[in-house]
């Protein structure tokens, strides 16, 4: 880049103020129409939750993390729930497995639902963002069905799960898959077959999988390259349910640049994850057992912890979340906590990626990435 | 001359008279003038054929009509939106909502206006104002009835209207420009550029409609089409012309000049209170003045069921026609700008000219299309 | 991608969106109409007095120090009472499940807005009880 060029630059800040960033800052320095340097800033959101998982308790301590990324609170506050379990060493009954894996879908389904519906709004199209909204709400009514929140779920603890399944929410789960299968082939011919979208979409943010590895992607915007990387196959964990059934890990191949990834190829992933999701809750509820939902003991053993660390992990919505826990002998609260959270490799990998696109894709870009901010500014 | 005090003494009564003769003449002269005026005024205005035209200019087809429809398609675009959205649109004030809009209008005028230190602040304060005015003198050659209800009747009436719409994106531009702020900087350029995309595929199309009218004006275009409507004979045109209509005035595929996700509100980012009003008002003028332009060019204008008056008849058409203006432009992904040159001047130009050559081609060999027209057969 | 099939994806579209213009709508109107709100719901609170050990585990569980206990305030012979500051509470129902004595629950009252900050501190004559005052807007009653 010639200094030259710089002299008719222009620095834009998107967000903090602007309306499609909702915490979060981008400064973008734009030479024509053209973006020439992304600079992401994280800050905007900190609510220092490292320091608070040290002052609450063991059992307090997954509210914490499902507030971190409301959209995907079942898979959010797990890693904490299994780092626990693991310092603990407590057995999780089978029919808490099961039901927290159905209920871990469920909140894939619901996220990926949620930034389907948010991705449009983004590109403008302001009804397709509530039609898919309008079925999220059918899975947000069955999480209340079951644990009494939409949102804020706390559903998963240590030794097993809070809220056991009734009829009701079982018809509710019925409901909302039974909604979200019967108008999804609709919608996402609607969705990929809009020529604008695909105007929109096709060849912007691509990137390689060996790029995305660099900066740390995981998850859709990995396998949309095409390379099978999921937690759920790779490392299955002894206290979910997913080797219990019978899936493949979905993959998107762009059929003009294999092993590379666009926007659109990001979309299409996301809709193949949500019909993995969809086969994978349908497999496992008529597995669901008879039995107790949480260990016994887990309410004495999970209020003092033995000295010990752990690390735990899970496939999220948007890429590998995890957290590292230590505590000390007969602590009551942790003695330290890390998250990681997918979206801090994701948002500072526009870094890389949006450069020579135009100021037009930037959002295009960062929407088909899908970071949450309060998953980097933890 | 020797000075003689004493005649001087007796003149001074003369004098003082004189001078109140010449206050008493001065302020009759006035009055006399001025009553004049009021005398002339009110013969003009209360002479009938006067009277009743400027009823019609501010009254029926005129100013407070346009006022009150503009009001309505604002509270009709809304519910509509809410409609395709499985939403309700405005419920609470009035019946059905009805009154939102004088709520909100309400609101909006009570806010205060905040001007940025950078904006040019006459500019500013006056720029709003203005592009109403512009978006609704166009509004007086619509042809909404043949005979009487219509304002005034140009023989060029359609190339003025464009030439009024021509100004509304450099009001949009120059907006941008004044406010002193990079967001709607970036709007007004995106506003013109909309603008230099639209601008031509919009007159090639109406060219169609003058050719087999044989007239510039819209009356003699609407008068032309008592025996057949030009959509019969232009369908093409209709579609191209209904596409760059939404394409000049920027709104949903694409609006980009106004795109909330990329550049805020484009153009409109610093307005605030009434000259935020006023710019939301005049977006919707514009839309209004499109569809009346296109039932006026393509759908008969007055023409249609006999028993009806020609008003009823136009704005039953009218109001279709807006349906699907709010129809289209709530169903796609917006288009970036460069997209938005290349699809106008790519696809729209070349149907609009092709329908125009195939519509001459069917005059020349099929005389019975011919017969139609008021060119007449051969 | 020809064409004609552009064509025809923009009236695939066209056409599902006139559809659902007259279809009918997802939301209810919201103050005059409600759903009913499942058992689960973890709305405010209501603490039963009679069943309450003044024994603090509510308070212990409660991770954003929402509850504040007065032990000296006595109705019954061995109860206390409790303060809930619903602008602390995130409804997370640990001090529902701590409670061994069935004395505290959650209701599936969840539109607790109040105009006045404090009103939102609920005292032992508030927290024991659901009846409240009917909220009036534009002649009508609600909750
Ligand atoms: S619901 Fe949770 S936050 Fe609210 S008072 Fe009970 S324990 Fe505290
Ligand atoms: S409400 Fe329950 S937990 Fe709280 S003090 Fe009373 S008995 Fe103890």
């Amino acid at each position: 880049m010639s200094p030259d060029i710089l002299d008719e630059a222009m620095e834009i800040w998107f967000g903090p103020q602007h309306v499609s960033a909702h915490g979060w800052a981008t400064k973008l320095t734009l030479v024509g129409d053209y973006v020439v340097e992304c600079d992401p800033n994280a800050g905007y959101f900190h609510r220092s939750a490292e320091k608070v998982l040290e002052y609450k308790n063991f059992r307090q301590g997954s509210l914490v993390l499902e507030r971190m990324c409301m959209l995907e609170a079942f898979l959010a506050e797990y890693p904490y729930v299994a780092a626990v379990e693991k310092i603990a060493e407590l057995e999780v009954p089978e029919r808490a497995k099961i039901m927290r894996t159905i209920m871990m879908e469920m909140s894939r389904l619901h996220s990926i639902q949620f930034w389907w519906g948010q991705f449009n709004a983004e590109l403008g199209f302001f009804t397709m963002a509530l039609w898919p909204w309008v079925d999220r709400e059918y899975s947000l009514d069955a999480f209340e069905e079951l644990t009494g929140s939409r949102h804020t779920v706390s559903y998963s603890t240590p030794g097993g799960v809070k809220y056991d399944f009734t009829d009701k929410v079982l018809k509710q789960l019925d409901r909302a898959i039974k909604r979200f299968e019967d108008r999804l082939p609709k919608f996402r011919d609607m969705q990929m077959g809009s020529p604008t979208f695909r105007a929109r979409t096709k060849g912007i943010g691509q990137y390689t999988v060996k790029q995305g590895l660099k900066w740390g992607l995981s998850g859709p915007p990995i396998k949309a390259c095409g390379v099978p990387m999921d937690l759920r196959k790779d490392a299955p964990d002894p206290n979910l349910a997913y080797n219990m059934c019978d899936w493949e890990v979905p993959i998107t191949e762009n059929p003009d640049h294999p092993g590379e990834s666009d926007a659109l190829d990001r979309m299409e992933q996301r809709f193949k994850e949500a019909e993995t999701s969809v086969q994978i809750i349908k497999q496992l509820l008529p597995q669901l057992p008879e039995g107790p939902i949480i260990d016994p003991k887990a309410r004495a053993k999970a209020n003092r912890l033995p000295e010990g660390e752990a690390y735990a992990r899970v496939e999220g919505t948007r890429g590998i979340t995890s957290l590292w826990l230590k505590t000390q002998d007969k602590a009551q609260t942790a003695y330290r906590a890390k998250i990681r959270g997918p979206c801090i490799a994701s948002y500072y990998a526009l870094k890389d990626l949006v450069p020579g696109a135009k100021f037009a894709d930037f959002i295009v870009i960062f929407g088909s990435l899908d970071p949450y901010p309060g998953w980097w500014d933890r | 001359m020797q000075f003689d005090f004493f005649t001087w003494l007796a003149g001074i009564p003369d004098w003082i008279y004189g001078i109140l003769q010449w206050i008493y003449h001065l302020i009759m002269g006035i009055f006399f003038w001025a009553w004049g005026v009021i005398e002339w005024l009110w013969a003009s205005v209360f002479a009938p054929e006067s009277f009743m035209f400027l009823f019609r200019a501010v009254l029926f087809p005129g100013l407070i009509f346009v006022v009150l429809t503009l009001i309505w398609a604002v509270w009709f675009t809304r519910k509509l939106w809410g409609r395709i959205q499985d939403r309700r649109g405005p419920v609470h004030m009035g019946k059905y909502g009805g009154l939102q809009l004088f709520a909100d209008a309400i609101k909006l005028i009570a806010k205060e206006n905040i001007i940025p230190d950078n904006a040019k602040r006459w500019m500013f304060r006056f720029l709003p104002g203005l592009l109403l005015v512009v978006v609704l003198l166009p509004f007086c050659f619509i042809p909404w009835d043949f005979d009487y209800w219509f304002i005034a009747d140009l023989s060029v009436s359609l190339v003025l209207v464009f030439a009024f719409l021509t100004a509304v994106p450099v009001v949009a531009l120059l907006a941008g420009w004044v406010s002193g702020s990079k967001y709607s900087l970036i709007g007004g350029f995106r506003a013109a550029n909309n603008q230099f995309a639209a601008e031509i595929p919009m007159i090639i199309s109406s060219v169609g409609p003058a050719i087999l009218a044989g007239s510039l004006s819209l009356m003699g275009i609407a008068q032309a089409q008592t025996s057949v409507w030009f959509a019969v004979l232009l369908p093409i045109n209709l579609a191209t012309f209904l596409v760059a209509a939404i394409a000049s005035v920027g709104i949903f595929p694409f609006d980009a000049p106004v795109a909330d996700s990329e550049i805020i509100f484009g153009w409109r980012t610093e307005f605030t209170g009434i000259y935020f009003t006023l710019t939301y008002f005049a977006e919707f003028a514009e839309q209004m003045l499109y569809s009346a332009l296109i039932v006026a060019l393509f759908l008969g204008g007055p023409v249609g069921l006999p028993f009806l008056p020609g008003a009823v008849n136009f704005i039953i058409k009218f109001i279709i026609t807006f349906f699907f203006f709010v129809l289209v432009s709530s169903s796609f992904q917006r288009l970036r700008q460069d997209q938005i040159v290349h699809y106008c001047w790519k696809y729209l130009l070349p149907l609009a000219l092709l329908n125009v050559v195939i519509a001459m081609l069917a005059i020349v060999y099929l005389p019975g299309i011919a017969a139609l027209l008021p060119l007449g057969g051969p | 991608m020809g064409f004609f099939s552009v064509l025809g994806d923009i009236y695939q579209i066209l056409k599902h969106t006139f559809r659902q213009v007259f279809m009918r709508p997802f939301t209810y109107f919201f103050p005059f109409e409600d759903r009913i709100y499942p058992e689960r719901t973890r709305g405010r609170h209501i603490h039963v007095r009679k069943n309450c050990t003044a024994c603090a585990q509510c308070v212990r569980a409660c991770p954003v120090v929402a509850i504040r206990i007065d032990k000296e305030d006595k109705m019954y012979e061995k109860d206390a009472a409790l303060y809930f500051d619903y602008t602390r509470c995130i409804f997370c129902g640990l001090c529902v499940e701590a409670c061994r004595f069935d004395a505290l629950f959650h209701t599936p009252v969840v539109d607790l807005s109040e105009g006045d900050r404090d009103d939102l501190v609920y005292g032992p004559d508030k927290i024991t009880t659901l009846d409240r005052d009917p909220l009036e807007w534009r002649g009508r009653r609600f909750r």
